[in-house]
């Protein structure tokens, strides 16, 4: 029997381990209270054991723990516990406080303080005695009609639907109710999902809304989800809601329940009440649902698939702007429907405007996003001055309530557009002189006037651009034009380094014969020695005067001796008055030609 | 007699585009005393982002004035902008008015030509060739310094609309990195549309709208 009584003890501990984490819950009483008071945080847990939690810390709230709890509740002949921590809340100074959630699946609790009783709706102390709490709120009882519990009764899941048919695409708001009985259900282990994949469950809320409520006269613990439903294709459907939990039963035999009869009283029964969590899965009644389509008659071009109730109204950031500066259109959709299918192209073009295109954002109003507003902000940019006039912007839809699609409508917007501040830049502004003349009549200016240095006299001269002269192209003409003569006249130049061409030549031989048959030698030497000297500079590649005696004698070796005594004559007859005779002359004239002929040769 | 040939077509080139030049200058349009009095008259009417500009403007036309450099750096002061750096170097190009320090180029390219072209034909005078060359250089060397310090005027806007907001991207819903404040001196790096990237004074890039900012140097000739 011991050995029997251990190994239940064992399993039951290590499905205990196994199970998730217990479904725990906190609240506070009273949750408005005055200074000098204390309130009670009160952590209760579907389990027998607390979950692991860290002591709150909140300015201006002190915690104390003032014990533990734990209840015991036998539902058809299953025993199940319930614990509880129970912490003093006392504030240190008036307000309103969060306390926050101290489990992973609790949420966080409101504790209001006042200063005293005066200052809030407290009840007045009668007799300078301290006020007694408010009782806890009583449990409500509610309709059991049309719940179907699951798991012995200690569980349901309904989904609660405002219309049977709906057009495809629309939103519908949904409420899916879970209710669990606290001790019975030990955890839930995942959000409630529509069964099936012709319906999508959109923005279900992250935390229910939990009450507690008799059913059957049953204590049950609601828990409330809001969330969209929306179709996706036409039909007739049922829709089933389904929601994971772990739920404490009863897995005793009939013997083993005999045997525990035998134990005696609840607490020792408890040893060996046969009790195993389990997980299961309830489902709700099936819901039957009709999905209609959109119809094709009258469908506008610009739809989108918005189908809801909405209205639409447009404004602009400024109505006053200049030329190139970004002007903001906004149209705002409010209403109720799937704003998800809520869109707009705004204005694709305008003559006069630079568009661009537009980015929305959405403001819900309730949790589920099925209300609110849907803003559309379009970039404009005025290219011209003048009254600009923004035309009306539309906005269609499908009304399921009218069954036809409607068009929302807005007015159109003036807008006065300024010339470009940049542009004007060459005008002086008229406030600018009004404020001149202003001060110059005594009125009181800018205070940048006061540092000012005064203005100059109006000058004659101008430019057209104000681009640096050397580097306008037309300009650059002119250098460019100079720096191209300049090395082309260096090319040419270098390319005839000598003046000596052939028919120069042939003309200063005309004169070397005339000079001989004259008889002036002064003249016929001069006239060799220069041909000579350009012949000799053209073939070496150098400047007439660099050429020296030196030069010749490396130059020319034996030949250099006849040009040398032809150059020591010329010098002789300019300086010494040499004359030569006729034979002399022929000679000279053949050096001469030799000397040209070799030229030529080489 | 063909290097005398090539220095008359010299001066004659030269004297051609100076009466060309100064043909187009007739025309009405920008002076340095009229953009310095609009200057002051926006810093008058409380608009430093034009102001600024303007004086901007006029120190192109002439760098060395007193009173634009006065009035440029006052209203900066004003407006709460620092004070742009100058360098040793930009001091001293910019005393010359650019005008002045074009045709100094020019004749600097003359002078140096003609020395060189002498020196090819002849070897006289060789100390005043090497003097002629030097000149020439000297002169070509100073317009192209004033080019250098000029040269970044051209990409150079003024902020003229207080709050302009420095974007990451060239649309109007682009997020904002920072605002500019108006007569604040930027420098343009691209265009996009109505959009131009800009770098400011710290260093960071960013796109302004078109209308937002002026350039210094209005990018058409003004008819």
């Amino acid at each position: 029997m011991k050995a029997l009584l251990a190994i239940a003890l064992l399993l039951a501990t290590c499905s205990m381990a196994m199970a998730d984490a217990p479904m725990a819950y906190e609240d506070i009483q009273p949750s408005k209270i005055v200074m000098g008071e204390s309130a009670i945080l009160r952590i209760t847990s579907m389990d027998s054991e607390l979950p692991n939690f860290k002591m709150p810390e909140v300015a201006g709230l002190t915690f104390e723990v003032l014990g533990h709890s734990r209840a015991m509740e036998f539902v058809g002949g299953t025993a199940s516990e319930t614990s509880s921590l129970i912490i003093r809340v006392t504030p240190q100074i008036a307000g309103i406080f969060s306390i926050p959630g101290l489990t992973p699946k609790s949420q966080p609790v409101i504790l209001e303080v006042d200063k005293d009783r005066n200052s809030g709706a407290l009840p007045l102390t009668l007799n300078g005695q301290a006020p007694r709490p408010p009782p806890p709120p009583e449990p409500k009882t509610g309709n059991a009609a049309g719940i179907h519990f699951v798991a012995d009764g200690s569980a349901f899941v309904q989904l609660k639907m405002p219309k049977g048919a709906v057009y495809v695409g629309e939103s519908v708001p949904v409420d899916i109710v879970v209710g669990v009985r606290p001790g019975v259900v030990t955890s839930l282990n995942g959000l409630p999902t529509i069964k099936g994949g012709d319906f999508t469950l959109n923005n279900l809320s992250r935390q229910p809304e939990r009450q507690e409520e008799v059913l059957d006269g049953k204590g049950f613990l609601t828990m409330t989800w809001h969330s969209v439903l929306a179709a996706v294709k036409p039909g007739d459907f049922s829709l089933t809601v389904e929601t994971p939990l772990t739920v404490k039963i009863s897995s005793r035999s009939s013997e083993d329940a005999a045997f525990a009869n035998l134990l005696g009283g609840p607490f020792l029964q408890n040893f060996y009440n046969g009790i195993a969590p389990k997980e299961i899965t309830i489902e709700s009644l099936p819901t039957p649902f009709h999905v209609l389509s959109l119809p094709t008659a009258g469908r506008p071009a610009d739809f989108s698939g918005a189908v809801g109730a909405f209205k639409i109204s447009s404004d602009v950031s400024t109505l006053k702007a200049a030329a190139g500066d970004p002007v903001t259109l906004r149209m705002h959709v409010t209403g109720a429907g799937n704003f998800d299918r809520v869109d707009s192209a705004m204005l694709d073009h305008l003559d006069t405007w630079k568009t661009y295109p537009p980015k929305s954002s959405f403001n819900a109003t309730d949790s589920v996003g099925y209300k609110g507003e849907k803003i559309f902000e379009q970039p404009l940019i005025a290219s011209q001055a003048g009254e600009q006039t923004i035309p009306a912007l539309s906005f269609s839809y499908f009304d399921p309530e009218t069954r036809r699609y409607e068009r929302a409508q807005t007015a159109p917007i003036k807008i006065d557009i300024a010339a470009s501040l940049a542009d004007s830049s060459l005008h002086a502004p008229a406030a600018a002189a009004d404020t001149h003349a202003g001060a110059a009549g005594g009125a009181s200016a800018h205070p940048l006037t006061a540092g000012l240095k005064a203005d100059h006299a109006p000058a004659q001269r101008t430019a057209d651009s104000l681009i640096p002269l050397y580097l306008q192209p037309r300009f650059l003409i002119i250098p460019a034009a100079l720096a191209l003569l300049v090395a082309g006249g260096l090319i040419g130049l270098r390319r005839r380094p000598s003046h000596a061409s052939p028919r120069a030549a042939e003309r200063a031989l005309a004169q070397l014969d005339a000079a001989a048959r004259t008889g002036d030698a002064s003249i016929f030497l001069d006239t060799a020695r220069t041909l000579l000297l350009q012949d000799l500079a053209q073939r070496w590649q150098m400047p007439a005067e660099h050429i020296t005696t030196e030069e010749l004698d490396s130059r020319l070796g034996a030949d250099a001796g006849e040009i040398n005594g032809l150059f020591a004559l010329a010098d002789e007859a300019k300086y010494a008055g040499h004359a030569g005779n006729p034979p002399d002359f022929a000679r000279w004239l053949q050096i001469v030609r030799r000397q040209l002929g070799a030229g030529v040769t080489s | 007699m063909r290097a005398a040939h090539i220095a008359a077509l010299m001066v004659a080139l030269g004297l051609i585009g100076s009466q060309s030049h100064a043909q187009a200058t007739a025309d009405p349009g920008y002076s340095a005393d009229g953009l310095y009095n609009l200057a002051n008259s926006y810093a008058r009417a409380g608009k430093p982002g034009m102001a600024v500009l303007n004086y901007e403007r006029a120190a192109l036309l002439a760098p060395n004035d007193a009173d634009i450099q006065a009035n440029l750096n006052y209203v900066r002061a004003a407006a709460h902008q620092a004070p742009q750096a100058e360098s040793r170097l930009s001091r001293v190009v910019l005393l010359v008015n650019p005008t002045v320090v074009a045709w100094s180029g020019v004749i600097g390219i003359i002078i140096a030509g003609a020395s060189l072209l002498a020196g090819v034909v002849s070897a006289r005078f060789r100390a005043l060739r090497f003097a002629g060359i030097f000149v020439g250089l000297t002169a070509m060397g100073f317009t192209a310094c004033n080019a250098l310090v000029q040269w970044p005027k051209l990409r150079e806007a003024v902020v003229i609309v207080n709050e302009t907001p420095l974007r990451v991207s060239p649309v109007p819903m682009g997020d904002p990195l920072q605002q500019l404040t108006e007569a604040a001196t930027v420098s343009i790096t691209a265009e996009h549309d109505e959009f131009v990237l800009v770098r400011t004074g710290s260093g960071r890039s960013g796109w302004v709208a078109r209308a937002d900012v002026a350039d210094v140097v209005p990018r058409q000739p003004l008819r």
